[in-house]
């Protein structure tokens, strides 16, 4: 029985019945690393000899019958844009190549108070900025159902690994789908909380107000769990709030709403198959299922390609080389900070910072950011509204399959263009989950996104639990061996 | 929308050193997004601007009472530095 | 050619809170560098803000106390621009929507009040400080060290409307602000360690011309007595260029201490884009009306109100103006002091004049413990009913400010106690006479002036015991007689 194929609830009764100790599982989630990471270089570092230590501990607690924690002893990937102390946080980047970080972010502290342990930082699109981790500066991160294939992004490392079963579960963040859309191609389940729910204390800030925390799993209970575990107000993050979960039904008596604009162009037929696939399942379960139309979903792409920037414009301006990180030099401290930027940044975060900048400049504010805003606003209304009507919006979680490597990167907009379907829970703040329902006929992995309104995760887990029993998506990939 | 930009402005504002090449292939690049971005132009919004903060929530600043909590040793602040002297991080001569 | 010009002030008010504005790092008053920091405050990545509910009160109150209207739903700003003292590379400021607008201070010049209309109160946070090593002159320094210990302190930014006329007027205004400051326990109001700092914005035009000159900026005035030669130096340098058919360039200059005059700084091309948008990080910040009412518990007699009732016992606007600007201990003295002398002249005068004085000559900073409020009407009782000279009362003085006694003490032991006895004066009198009859044929033949010599020579004789106008009185008369 290979353990590290297991949920986290089954692997955590196995400990408790003491039929597999930590230390255990931690050198088969090892041995898979071993196996996986030349190929795929899902992870820029592994913590090895420190899980040693943390695993014999987990194996004492567990033979002591002291064990309090579904995640003691479970290894778990983090992206290497989450600071952990004492170790690098790199966000893929030149610029922060040598950063050490002297505090924990708050969901690591969690984390850390549960007994979980860390395999490792993953590799992901520099700063988040990226949707197949194409835009790393430590090289590429490969699907593991094929290695031609991009794992997605921003948040590839870790879903890469979670596939590859180099850890348990992993710790995305999603700013515009980096979550979801990695875990779509690679076949797993991955979760963007509602806006707030978690801290992003310690996390690497790409667009304040869009980011969020979130897991990479294989099933949805893993996701719960993982989510219950480091959700929670932090007086540390004045945009967390408090966990006050809104219960809707999960049941059939929940109505389910299928977004127009997002079965129509620019949506692959096998794509969109999928989501009828699912509406078929739920209407034979005696759901209703009707069609939903926010033709502001349209304008998503607009809107966020002008936020998002335009935050991270302001964000990455701290990377100057003065403080910390890389320092290339200059006569005079504005020459260094210049020429540092030059250095330290890839193309895609230098797009950003450039388009960001320029929105928010003397006379093109009103224009583009104060425009994107009000957009912004209109749409988390509409959205509001149709929750009156919905309890539930299913989508596909991207326009097609995953690509192969190099296919997108020619136009910065082709790139763009994929982040459609995701973009819109980010605007509003609402928990989006990504679930792998399929295979297309390249064999690659095809999921369906589930969204609600704000506070109702629960529940949104719950319905997506039922639909994930129901699709039974059974994948191990094995595309690196 | 106009598109007028001056990359080297926008650059300089942005404080990052562009190459020639890299001005030339950015520019191009702003372009391209500015022009898909315009779609907004056309939109006919309501809301008042300055007055907005999107907080999907609604959530209202919660303010900390004035207590200290003690954070980085100062080794710890410094440890990053790429240069530092007498515990002060230096620099190149800044200009006012 | 007179050309009127006109003057807006900005300050910065250093407020005295325990923490910094927006993380809970100790505020720090010491030499040693780099010592009180978090990672928000030196702008590590993954930082956020979280604000300071005390420096929210005291600005609040700060408005309140100059008449502002509360803006009851406020917002943050970011104010982006690139400095090394300057961690995250944008400031947390605010913009369009401050905590005070329209509010007004009185000043007072002399015996003339005024108003100084101000603009908004708004809230922001410090940066660290530079120091440049080399030849001590920005151009030619060889590298610059950063201290980030005051980054991230409270600010509060006051600007006044351009209703200044004087640089007498100017610092008027900044000596209210400075006093009121302290009188509402936010600031220690120490000009020297930058508690207060001030920039002052400068045009001129002609009289009846409806339009207001380029104005130009003045920075780096690090006193009151800086900020009067900055001003009367830029008032006159830019009526010479006008009357010269000179141009004003809209700039900012950087007043020179030594060389007394203000100068061209190496100046950015233009004036900066700040690129200010919403924070994303800090939501809005409403101000509820209990919340202003607790606010308003917090406001003591304010300077204006002070003079009120300093007035209403008789002393002038400008002396009531002196006084309320003085130390606490001072003001509760004088009202002690007239309470029971019920004379606002000699009490004002003993306690700004003499006592001060006295304090100042022998280097005392603070009363000693055994000096008792009423030894000052005591003095002055003893005077009024003529049982000491307005001399004695200064030795005595001298004396209890060293010595544990009291002035009656003094008075017996120095024999200070007043001749008023007429009968032993004239017989005093006589003896001076017998020993002076030189003198005395002098002045009989015209020399009147020398009266004043055996009045004198009196005083000595009787250790200055004997009333001076009684002594001249009887002399005379003797001397006609």
């Amino acid at each position: 029985m290979d353990a590290s194929n297991l949920s986290i609830r089954e692997i955590n009764s196995l400990f408790t019945k003491k039929e597999l100790k930590p230390s255990e599982l931690y050198s088969k989630v090892f041995e898979n690393a071993a196996n996986s990471e030349a190929a795929l270089h899902a992870h820029l570092t592994l913590f090895e000899e420190e899980n040693l230590k943390k695993a014999a501990e987990s194996d004492k607690r567990f033979s002591n019958g002291e064990s309090t924690s579904l995640l003691d002893g479970i290894p778990i990937a983090i992206k290497d844009n989450i600071n952990i102390k004492n170790y690098k946080t790199t966000c893929s980047s030149k610029m922060l190549s040598n950063y050490t970080s002297p505090y924990d972010a708050t969901v690591i502290e969690k984390l850390k108070e549960q007994n979980t342990l860390f395999t490792g930082k993953t590799n992901l699109d520099e700063f988040a900025m990226g949707s197949s981790t194409e835009n790393s500066a430590f090289g590429l991160t490969k699907n593991p159902w094929n290695t031609d294939y991009v794992p997605g992004g921003s948040s590839g490392g870790s879903a890469a690994s979670v596939g590859a079963r180099s850890s348990i579960a992993a710790l995305g963040s999603d700013t515009g789908g980096s979550i979801r859309q990695p875990a779509s191609f690679c076949g797993l389940v991955g979760f963007k909380p509602t806006y707030g729910t978690v801290s992003r204390f310690g996390l690497v800030a790409f667009a304040s107000s869009l980011d969020q925390i979130g897991p990479i799993t294989k099933t949805v209970d893993d996701s719960r769990i993982i989510f219950s575990s480091i959700s929670g107000e932090d007086s540390r993050d004045a945009t967390s709030v408090i966990n006050n979960q809104l219960d809707i039904p999960s049941d059939n008596t929940a109505t389910i709403g299928v977004i127009k604009e997002l079965m129509e162009d620019g949506i692959s037929d096998e794509a969109k198959n999928e989501v009828n696939k699912v509406v078929e399942i739920l209407k034979s379960k005696g759901y209703k299922v009707k069609e939903i139309s926010i033709p502001i979903i349209k304008l998503s792409i607009s809107i966020y390609y002008l936020i998002a920037p335009a935050e991270c414009s302001a964000n990455l301006a701290r990377f100057d080389g003065v403080r910390y990180g890389l320092r290339v030099d200059g006569n005079t401290s504005y020459e260094m900070m210049e020429n540092t930027r030059a250095e330290g940044f890839g193309a895609e975060v230098k797009r950003r910072i450039l388009l960001g900048t320029y929105a928010l400049s003397a006379g093109y504010y009103d224009e583009y950011y104060g425009k994107a805003l009000q957009a912004r606003k209109e749409m988390i209304d509409e959205f509001a509204k149709t929750f009156k009507d919905v309890d539930y919006l299913i989508s596909p979680t991207t326009p097609t399959q995953a690509f192969k490597s190099g296919e997108k990167t020619s136009n910065p907009l082709e790139m763009y263009m994929s982040d459609l379907c995701t973009i819109p829970a980010n605007l509003a703040g609402l928990p989006a989950i990504s679930i792998p329902t399929g295979l297309s006929k390249d064999e690659l992995p095809l999921g369906v996104q589930v969204m609600s309104k704000p506070l109702s995760d629960n529940s949104l887990l719950d319905f997506s639990e039922i639909i994930e029993n129901e699709v039974q998506f059974d994948g191990q990939p094995k595309g690196w061996l | 929308m106009s598109n007028e930009f001056n990359i080297k402005n926008i650059a300089k504002l942005a404080s990052i050193n562009l190459s020639e090449e890299e001005q030339d292939s950015l520019s191009n690049d702003l372009s391209i997004i500015l022009e898909h971005v315009n779609a907004l132009s056309d939109l006919k919004l309501n809301s008042q601007q300055q007055e907005i903060f999107i907080h999907p929530l609604e959530k209202e600043l919660e303010l900390q009472e004035d207590e200290v909590v003690e954070s980085l040793t100062h080794d710890e602040a410094i440890s990053n530095a790429p240069e530092s002297k007498d515990g002060k991080f230096v620099v190149p001569p800044s200009m006012e | 050619m007179f050309l009127k010009p006109t003057i807006g002030i900005e300050t910065h008010i250093e407020l005295n809170t325990n923490t910094k504005m927006f993380c809970r790092c100790a505020v720090v008053d010491t030499d040693e560098p780099n010592i009180s920091l978090c990672p928000t405050c030196i702008g590590l990545p993954g930082a956020l803000p979280v604000p300071n509910k005390k420096a929210i009160e005291f600005i609040t109150l700060l408005a309140l106390s100059t008449g502002c209207e509360i803006t009851s739903k406020g917002m943050f700003h970011r104010k982006n621009y690139f400095y090394p003292d300057l961690p995250k590379n944008y400031q947390i400021s605010q913009f369009d929507l401050p905590v005070g607008l329209n509010g007004e201070l009185e000043i007072v010049i002399d015996e003339n009040k005024d108003y100084i209309q101000i603009e908004r109160v708004h809230m922001e946070e410090d940066t660290g400080k530079s120091s440049h090593s080399g030849s001590g002159r920005i151009e030619s320094a060889t590298s610059t060290a950063l201290d980030f210990n005051r980054s991230g302190v409270p600010l509060v930014e006051i600007v006044t409307k351009p209703v200044i006329s004087s640089s007498k007027q100017a610092v008027a205004y900044i000596e209210e602000l400075r006093q009121l400051s302290i009188d509402l326990n936010i600031s220690e109001g120490r000009l020297e360690k930058g508690n207060l700092r001030f920039d002052a914005n400068i045009s001129v035009a002609p009289e009846d011309s409806t339009e207001l000159g380029t104005k130009v900026e003045i920075k780096n005035m690090n006193s009151l007595r800086s900020l009067e030669r900055a001003i009367d130096f830029e008032i006159q340098r830019q009526t010479k260029a006008l009357e010269d058919g000179v141009e004003i360039v809209q700039e900012t200059r950087h007043w020179d201490e030594n060389k007394e005059v203000t100068s061209t700084m190496r100046s950015k091309e233009g004036s900066a884009d700040y690129r200010y948008f919403s924070d994303p990080d800090l939501p809005n910040m409403f101000l509820s009306n209990e919340f202003i009412k607790e606010v308003e518990t917090l406001m003591p007699l304010l300077p204006k109100a002070q003079r009120e009732e300093l007035m209403t016992t008789g002393l002038s606007l400008s002396q009531s103006n002196i006084l309320s600007k003085s130390d606490d201990w001072i003001k509760k003295l004088y009202v002690k002091v007239f309470d029971q002398t019920k004379d606002s002249v000699a009490s004002y005068n003993w306690i700004t004049g003499e006592l001060q004085g006295q304090m100042r000559k022998a280097n005392i900073e603070v009363l000693p413990e055994w000096f008792n409020d009423d030894y000052l009407s005591e003095i002055i009782e003893l005077i009024k009913s003529n049982k000491i000279s307005f001399t004695s009362a200064k030795i005595i003085l001298t004396e209890i400010l060293t010595t544990e006694t009291t002035p009656s003490k003094v008075a017996e032991q120095k024999n200070l106690f007043q001749e008023n006895d007429s009968e032993k004066i004239s017989e005093m009198i006589n003896q001076i006479i017998k020993e002076n009859q030189d003198i005395v044929d002098r002045i009989k033949s015209g020399e009147d002036k020398l009266v004043g010599f055996l009045v004198g020579q009196l005083m000595k004789q009787s250790n200055g015991s004997v009333n001076p106008g009684m002594a001249k009185e009887l002399l005379l008369k003797e001397l006609e007689g």
